[in-house]
Order: structure tokens, then sequence, then C-alpha cells
């Protein structure tokens, strides 16, 4: 008799025990992926438009431009679309001075953009190539990886400058 | 047309499906879903997914080196069209398909060979360990015996099969 009391006094002991075990893991992992989401979570990226700072990828000069204007879409530009931008670092004697107003063609986007088959493509930055207004580059090199698309936007030459189509 | 492989999942990735992540370095990762997209994002690696081919391969759950894997190969110059030689692919393809399933079912029961005797020592190991939280050991003095002898012409029985 009492072993069995003993025997049943432990299993009540073990359930009470096992539903406090039960609900603080449960609580802990609540907290966990919280902060896994939060710390693994990528910035949201979007599209490029007045006061985004992009990379310039050739030799014209130019370091970091600004955009001032987006010349297509509504909600700004996207991978390959044209902007008007405003150059804030430069290197001491290139072709483009700073404060200088360029055209510039976007050559990665970091955001993903839908291709023609409907897979997406995105890049690690967000970088230019700088044009004049007809659409030729300055510079004469373009460095970095560029994607295919550009061919269907007209800018044939920066896709025989460029090293890597992608 | 090319059908790519996911970097992640190693899956196929047919056309018009998943991302492609162009890194600074011009290299391509192709992802064929959303989940190995993420799960390269949270920089996972594929070796240590669980279900990843590449966990699999690097783990010997998988047929690894077999010749009907030489078929499927990556080529860069465009074979010229021969109207016989697409048939005679054609042909192929199934015979080769069979024969590539039917050496993994192989593998795979090689792999599980010893698998059943080892679940049922395993077995027999937590019935005579724990026995005791079902019944008291008091009243179990004298039945274990009975008991015991019940079951071994059983798991006899069982292990010849």
């Amino acid at each position: 008799m009492a072993a069995s009391f003993a025997s049943r006094c432990s299993r009540v002991g073990r359930s009470l025990f096992g539903g406090l075990n039960n609900s603080s893991p449960g609580l802990f992992t609540m907290s966990h992926e919280m902060t896994c989401s939060n710390y693994f979570s990528q910035q949201q990226r979007t599209f490029i438009q007045m006061r985004t700072v992009l990379k310039v990828v050739d030799n014209s000069g130019a370091k970091k431009v600004m955009c001032i204007h987006a010349l297509s879409g509504k909600r700004g530009a996207r991978l390959g679309d044209m902007i008007k931008a405003s150059v804030k670092e430069a290197h001491p004697n290139g072709k483009v001075k700073k404060g200088a107003t360029v055209f510039a063609v976007v050559v990665r986007a970091a955001m993903p953009k839908g291709r023609c088959d409907g897979s997406e493509v995105k890049f690690d930055d967000n970088a230019v190539v700088l044009v004049d207004k007809q659409g030729q580059p300055i510079g004469t090199r373009v460095f970095g990886p560029v994607p295919h698309e550009l061919r269907q936007k007209k800018h044939v030459k920066i896709l025989t400058l460029a090293g890597h189509i992608a | 047309m090319r059908l790519e492989k996911c970097w992640f999942c190693s899956s196929t990735v047919y056309p018009g499906h998943g991302i492609q992540f162009v890194r600074n370095d011009a290299k391509i990762f192709r992802f064929c879903r959303s989940k190995c997209h993420k799960n390269f994002k949270m920089k996972r690696n594929p070796r240590k997914v669980k279900w990843t081919k590449a966990y699999r391969r690097v783990h010997g759950k998988d047929m690894t080196q077999d010749s009907t894997f030489e078929f499927e190969r990556k080529r860069n110059r465009p074979e010229r069209y021969d109207r016989n030689l697409a048939e005679n692919v054609l042909k192929a393809i199934p015979k080769i398909d069979k024969i590539r399933v039917s050496r993994e079912e192989s593998h795979h029961k090689n792999r599980m060979k010893g698998k059943k005797l080892k679940d049922q020592k395993e077995d027999i190991k937590e019935y005579n360990n724990s026995i005791h939280i079902i019944k008291a050991p008091a009243v179990l003095k004298n039945e274990i015996k009975v008991v015991v002898s019940q079951q071994q012409p059983e798991e006899n029985r069982a292990m010849e099969e």
C-alpha cells in the first residue's frame, strides 16, 4: 500500500513539474525564435528613389552618386532603369567632378527583379554606370557582374564593356 | 533551355521558378524555392541541414558514385541535331532511369541491413530495464519468469525471419 501511495504521489508531482516544464520551454522557444528572426531578417529592399546613394562601377571618376530623380517608373527606378544623380564622392582627377549632375543606368539592384521567364534575380548592392543623355557610357570600363536585361533596355555598350554577364 | 541545380538542396530548378542571387564576384546562387533562399540568407550550411542532398551525400545516405550519374552532366557546347541520335537518347533515358532506381533501392537495402535486429535488441533492452514502471517489482518477481519464457520463442521466431 505504502509503495503504491508513494508512486502515485510521485506521478502527481511529475505531472505537475512536467506541466511547468512544458510551459517554460514553450516561452523560451518563442522568445528565441523572435530574436532569431530579428537577427537574421535582412533589410527590406525597395526601389531606387530620391536620395538613394549608389556605388559607381566604372572608371568615370565618380565613386558615389545620389539619386535625385528616377526617369522611369512611378515609384522609383529598378534594375536597368535610367536615373538622374548628383555626384557625392569622386576621384581627384577623373572625368566627373563632385557636385556634377549626371545620368546613370542602374546595373545592379538589391531589390529582386522579375525576369522574362518568371524567375527573379537580385544582386549584392545598388550600383550604377554613368552615361550621357543619349545613353553612351562616360567611362571605358565596367566592373563586376551586369544583368543581360540591359540588352532589352538598349544599353549594349555597357554589356560589351562588362566582364561578367549574369 | 537549361535545367539548373538549386544551390542549397541540389534539386532541379525549372525555367521560371525560384530566385537567383548574383554576388559581387559574379558567382550565381540559384534557389528552387523561397525555403532554400531563406536558409541561404540564414547562412546555413547545406551539408549540415538534414533534408538537403548535400547532407545525404556526405553522410552516406544516398548512392554517390555510380556510372548512371555520368549521363547527366553540364555541357557548354550545344550538340548538333541528329535525328537518329535523338531517337536513341530518348529510348535510353527510361532504361537508364530504371537502372538507377534499382541501384538506389539496393543501396538503401544494403544500408538498412542490420536495422531490424538492432531495433529488436533495443526493444528487449527497454522492456527489461523499464518494466518496473508499469508493474511493481514485488509483483513481477513471480510473474517475470513466466513472461520471459513466453516471449523468448516469439523473439527467436522473429529473428529467424
